[in-house]
Parts: C-alpha cells; sequence; structure tokens
C-alpha cells in the first residue's frame, strides 16, 4: 500500500472511473449523432419556425464532441480533482496524512497525477468514440490530426487538475476549491479576447482538436499554449505545495 | 419491370441498407453504453442492502427516466452506498474482539527528571489566538512515562497536542522532540480515513508512510493489539465511531513509536472500550513515551503517572499524580463512633492539628489534618483522651478531581 495506490484504489472503488468513463464515452457517441440529425431534430422542435443547419461533416460531429465534452466532462474532472485534492477538509484525515509525509508535495503528486491520467484516458476513449461514429455516420477523419487534437485536449484537462490543486491551496472545502478552479479556467477564456495573449493562453487548448482536424490551424499553432500551460502548471503545482506546507491544521 | 430499373431498385434498396446498417453500427454502442450503465446501476440496487439519500423506488426511477446516462451517474455519486461493501477475501459479521492483554511492564515512578533526560519539552510555547491558546507553557516529559494533559474544554490541550505533532506552529517560543519525527505518532480526538479502504489498508498505508521496512506482520499486530483483527477486510465506512478511534490507535501503533500523542483518546468510546483503551495505555509506560490529553479526570488518574494541568492556556501544575495529591490535597480522614458525635467533634476541633471538623451523618466525623502524621497521631490521642468508642478509623480517597478542583479554582481546597 501506498499512496499511488490509494489514488488507483480511489479510482476504481468510487464512481470516479466509472463516471469519467460513462460521461465521455456517451459524449462521444451521441454528439456525432445529433450533428448528423440536426435539421431533422430542429424540424421536429421548431413549432413551425424553420431553423437550417450547416450540413453535417465529420469535423463538425467531432467538434460537437469536444465543445461538449469541454464543458460537462471539464465540469466532471475539476469536481473529481477538488474532491481528492482538498485532504485538509476533513481535520482527522489532514492529520493521519499530515504527520506522516515529509512534504505535502507527496500527497498532491499522486492525486494530481492518477486524476490527471484518468481524465486525459477518459477524454481519448471519448474522442475514439467520436470518431467511430462520425466515421460511420459523417465521413472520415483523418487519423494524425483526430490524434494530434485529442492529445491538446488531453493536455488541457491535465492543467485543469492542476489548476484546481493551485485552488485546493486557498480553501479546504471540495465545493470552494471547485469554484475557484472554475473561475480561473472561466477567467482565461476572457483574457484570451485579448488577440495578443489569445495564442499564449491555456484556453486556447479547447478549440485546438476541432481546429487541428478542420485544417483551421496546424498544431504547431498550439505550441505557445502547450509551454504555458505546462509552465503554469508547474509553477501552480509549486506555489499549492508551499501554502499547503505553510497550513495549520 | 425491366432490368435496368429493377438493377436500380436493388442498388438503391442496398444503399438504403448500407445506410441503415451504418446508423445502427453507429448506434449500437451507444446503446450498449447507456443500456449497459443502467443495468449495471439497477443489478447494484438489487443487490444492495441499504442506499443513500432516497428509497430504492425513487433510484429506479431516476436511472431508468432521467436523461441516460445521467440518471445512472446520479446513482453512482448520491445513492450507491459503499460502506457496507466488503473487500475481496473479508468474512462474514464479526464482532470486535477485546483488546490484546497489556504486557506486564515496571511502572516507573519518581519526580521530574533533569531536563537533559526529557522526551519532549517546550520553553514559553505561546500560541495566541487572539486572547485564546497557549501562553508561556514550559512542558517537560520524561521519557518512558504515560502524561496525562489535563484541562477544561478550551484550555488549549488540542492546541499544545497539535504543536507537538507539527500541525500547527507557535506564536513564540520553542519545542525540542528528542526523538526522530518519524518515531512519533498521532492519533487526533475524531479520526477519519477514506471509507472505501478496508481497516488492514489503513493500517499499510500508516506503516508504508513511516515505517516501510516492517511487513505486514506489523500491521497484523497493530490490528490485533487494537481489538480490530476480526474486522481487519471491512471498509472503513461501515466501521462505529468507536471503531474508527481503535483504527486510529492501531495505525499510531503500526510503526512502534518512540513517543504517541493520544487527543482524548476515550472520547468516543462505550465503558468496555474506555476500559480497553486505558488498559492499553498503562501497558505502555516504560515501553514508550505517552503523552495524552483527557477531561476525564478519573481515566488520567487511573493510567497516567505524570500529570500536567492547563487552564485558560496557562501550565498550573506540572509533575507526578503522588505528588500533585500530597501538595493539593489535605490528608482527611473518616471517623465512625458508637457515642454521640458532638463532643468528639467538638474535641477533634479544638485540636491544633485539625484544620477542618465535620459531622459527616449520625456517627461519622469527617476530619482533616495539616498532614498526614498530625492526624495519624492526632486522631488515637483525642478520641482516647474523650474516652470515645472508635468504630472505624480509615483516610478518605484523595482523587484528582479534588486536586484539579482546588488547582484551577473551581472548588475549595478539599
Amino acid at each position: 500500500m501506498n499512496l499511488w495506490r490509494l489514488e488507483w484504489l480511489r479510482l476504481v472503488r468510487t464512481p470516479r472511473a466509472i463516471s469519467l468513463g460513462a460521461v465521455f464515452l456517451a459524449i462521444g457517441m451521441i454528439e456525432p449523432l445529433v450533428t448528423k440529425y440536426e435539421s431533422k431534430l430542429f424540424a421536429h422542435v421548431g413549432n413551425g419556425v424553420r431553423i437550417i443547419a450547416p450540413a453535417p461533416t465529420a469535423a463538425g460531429g467531432l467538434n460537437s464532441y469536444v465543445s461538449e465534452a469541454m464543458l460537462v466532462g471539464l465540469i466532471l474532472v475539476v469536481v473529481l480533482a477538488a474532491g481528492a485534492l482538498t485532504f485538509d477538509a476533513s481535520q482527522g484525515r489532514a492529520i493521519f496524512l499530515r504527520t506522516r509525509v515529509a512534504s505535502t508535495w507527496q500527497l498532491i503528486a499522486p492525486r494530481v497525477a492518477v486524476t490527471a491520467a484518468a481524465a486525459a484516458v477518459a477524454y481519448l476513449l471519448g474522442t475514439l468514440a467520436a470518431w467511430y461514429e462520425a466515421t460511420l455516420l459523417l465521413g472520415t477523419l483523418p487519423a494524425t490530426r483526430v490524434l494530434a487534437g485529442a492529445a491538446c485536449g488531453a493536455v488541457y484537462l491535465a492543467f485543469a487538475v492542476t489548476v484546481t490543486a493551485f485552488a485546493a491551496s486557498f480553501a479546504r472545502s471540495t465545493i470552494a476549491t471547485a469554484g475557484i478552479a472554475f473561475v480561473i479556467l472561466l477567467a482565461l477564456p476572457v483574457v484570451g479576447t485579448v488577440h495578443v495573449l489569445a495564442r499564449w493562453l491555456p484556453s486556447a487548448l479547447v478549440s485546438a482538436p476541432a481546429d487541428v482536424v478542420s485544417g483551421a490551424h496546424q498544431l504547431g499553432y498550439f505550441w505557445p499554449a502547450l509551454v504555458t500551460a505546462a509552465t503554469a502548471a508547474a509553477a501552480g503545482l509549486a506555489i499549492a505545495v508551499r501554502r499547503l506546507n505553510a497550513r495549520e491544521i | 419491370m425491366s432490368l435496368s430499373s429493377s438493377a436500380a431498385l436493388a442498388a438503391s434498396l442496398l444503399g438504403h441498407a448500407a445506410s441503415l446498417g451504418r446508423v445502427w453500427s453507429a448506434l449500437v454502442p451507444v446503446l450498449a453504453l447507456i443500456v449497459g450503465l443502467d443495468a449495471f446501476c439497477l443489478i447494484d440496487l438489487a443487490r444492495s442492502k441499504s442506499v443513500r439519500n432516497a428509497p430504492k423506488l425513487a433510484w429506479v426511477i431516476v436511472i431508468l427516466a432521467v436523461s441516460a446516462p445521467l440518471g445512472a451517474v446520479l446513482y453512482l455519486f448520491f445513492g450507491m452506498d459503499r460502506s457496507s461493501r466488503r473487500t475481496r477475501g473479508a468474512s462474514g459479521p464479526v464482532a470486535i474482539g477485546p483488546a490484546a492483554p497489556p504486557p506486564v511492564l515496571p511502572v516507573t515512578t519518581g519526580g521530574t527528571p533533569a531536563r537533559g533526560a526529557l522526551i519532549v519539552t517546550t520553553a514559553d510555547l505561546t500560541k495566541d489566538y487572539g486572547g485564546n491558546g497557549l501562553f508561556g507553557v514550559d512542558l517537560a516529559v520524561p521519557p518512558g512515562c504515560v502524561y496525562g494533559l489535563v484541562g477544561l474544554n478550551g484550555a488549549g490541550k488540542t492546541t499544545l497536542l497539535s504543536i507537538l505533532s507539527g500541525t500547527r506552529r507557535p506564536t513564540a517560543g520553542s519545542v525540542t522532540v528528542a526523538v526522530d519525527r518519524r518515531r512519533v505518532a498521532v492519533c487526533p480526538d475524531v479520526p477519519d480515513f477514506e471509507p472505501w479502504l478496508s481497516a488492514r489498508e489503513v493500517v499499510d498505508l500508516a506503516r508504508a508512510l513511516v515505517a516501510p521496512d516492517l511487513g505486514a506482520t506489523a500491521v497484523a499486530a497493530a490490528l490485533r493489539t487494537a481489538g480490530l483483527a476480526d474486522c481487519a477486510d471491512r471498509r472503513v465506512g461501515g466501521f462505529s465511531r468507536g471503531m474508527i478511534q481503535r483504527l486510529g490507535l492501531a495505525c499510531a501503533l503500526v510503526s512502534d513509536p518512540e513517543l504517541l500523542i493520544l487527543d482524548e483518546p476515550t472520547a468516543a468510546l462505550d465503558p468496555v472500550g474506555r476500559a480497553d483503551m486505558l488498559d492499553l495505555v498503562a501497558g505502555m509506560r516504560g515501553q514508550r513515551t505517552v503523552i495524552f490529553s483527557s477531561h476525564i479526570l478519573a481515566d488520567v488518574q487511573r493510567v497516567a503517572d505524570h500529570v500536567g494541568i492547563l487552564r485558560d492556556g496557562l501550565l498550573l501544575y506540572q509533575g507526578t499524580a503522588k505528588e500533585l495529591l500530597e501538595t493539593y490535597i489535605s490528608p482527611r480522614w473518616l471517623i465512625r463512633v458508637a457515642d454521640d458525635v458532638e463532643p468528639v467533634a467538638a474535641a477533634l476541633a479544638a485540636a491544633r492539628w485539625a484544620t477542618s471538623v465535620e459531622a459527616a451523618s449520625a456517627d461519622v466525623i469527617r476530619v482533616d489534618a495539616t498532614s498526614m502524621e498530625a492526624g495519624e497521631r492526632g486522631i488515637p490521642a483525642v478520641l482516647a483522651a474523650c474516652g470515645a468508642r472508635q468504630v472505624s478509623c480509615e483516610p478518605a480517597a484523595a482523587d484528582l478531581e479534588s486536586a484539579f478542583l482546588a488547582l484551577t479554582g473551581n472548588g475549595p481546597r478539599s
């Protein structure tokens, strides 16, 4: 038994793993389907209003998956990460852990790594499901571009987990931690409206899967965002460790 | 129908079938996922003894009626009762066994040793929370003793233990612990663990973090000592408050610490559990140093050989329990006479060594003396002088509660 195994058990003995898999897979399977029959769905619910939807394409189907995954899926990932990283929420649990480790880095590293890995795997599974559905219903998608874009999406989810770890150093409860993380993640695209900053912010990675597949941007366009995400994640974790080491129980 | 039109129709039908085939190929995985998840949840619901937050029927409706798979996800997070699950290989329902009998060890007695031989010392330790906290505490804990920290609620016991265990920092002063931090184990007043871990896994995690060289036998021994051997593979989520308290102790003992810090170790235990816990603590005297806090004075008197009394953040007394009782409790006797108590009481009250004389009942007189020797010599002399017929004369038991009340000014010096 060790802290890494603890996190693995947290994934498999609680609904975390199954929920991540189910949600991302469901989104991946449903969104291309919805894209395919969007116009018919609108016709049924239009109430006499004629809604003209663009012709469905495979890239559009994948784009629908990315949009939903980075909304519903992101919320789930942040909430699950907050639940794992707020070990100070319970005084008894905090004392059990903190009196047995030399630094809170020993506690944070497995929680961040395992949660980020689980989120990335779930996102990739959803991408594969969306790829499968889109290929069947809408047309082929280039494999390398789909995988490259998915990698960018996975990096963003990992970044979101480190943002949650940073937030956990400011709050003790799961809800407050998730709230702070959401505020930070929502603020990034707002800052990204400043044109010169947009390409450098990690939030640019949200649209990377769709942009790379559709050909709007090459993968190289997102290197600044990837570097910023990695740097910000490392800095955020360092600050989190420092603040958590100084916290009193 | 011409051949060409037939071919065209066949091609159209084949194309339509192929299109339908692709649609079905796209739909089947979605349906499989949704149906599989719902089936998993419904089977779990049927097999569970209990569910959380709503009746089983309500969860059935949620799983089937709420937009799939969200209903199933809601059940997984908010309805599934994981506390009743066992880990693989766990046995059936079990009772909590008694703690293993502690080894018989010689009792360490005597006053406070030289400061250099102390295992824990604090110098002018202060933790100021804006008027509350600790102020100028000079703690001196000898090695191998059972040190009972006593005080009312809010006296600063938990604050002091938190500083000793390193989870809080003092505002001023210093703390010296003469052992490696890995040889210090802490059990808080309300232990808490992940509910989906078994007791064995929790203790094993504690072992792995501080004493990785020890093997599984140390885990089994710690569980046995805490009386949890029979439920080692049960998940903690199904434990009672007392069992969790025992589990906290097992986690502390698994690494065989030199210094054991216990915050209110008997707070959540029933009378049998309290007795077991106190026996365990008493049995550790000489093996390791134990510092435990309690507001149950009888517990402290039972097991502690050194006592520290806190009030409003100040350490009012520190020393052996024996010295405390001798210093703050006046010697007292209960004398039963066969004659009228009034003349005998008057004769005793006239003696210089008597500090307090009162008739406790129709035939019993309570006498306090200036010292044990004065009472032992004076009482027989007075009784003989007034010709009283003595039925019995026994010293009243000095207890920590009386000493505590006298020291903290919450009652008259007894």
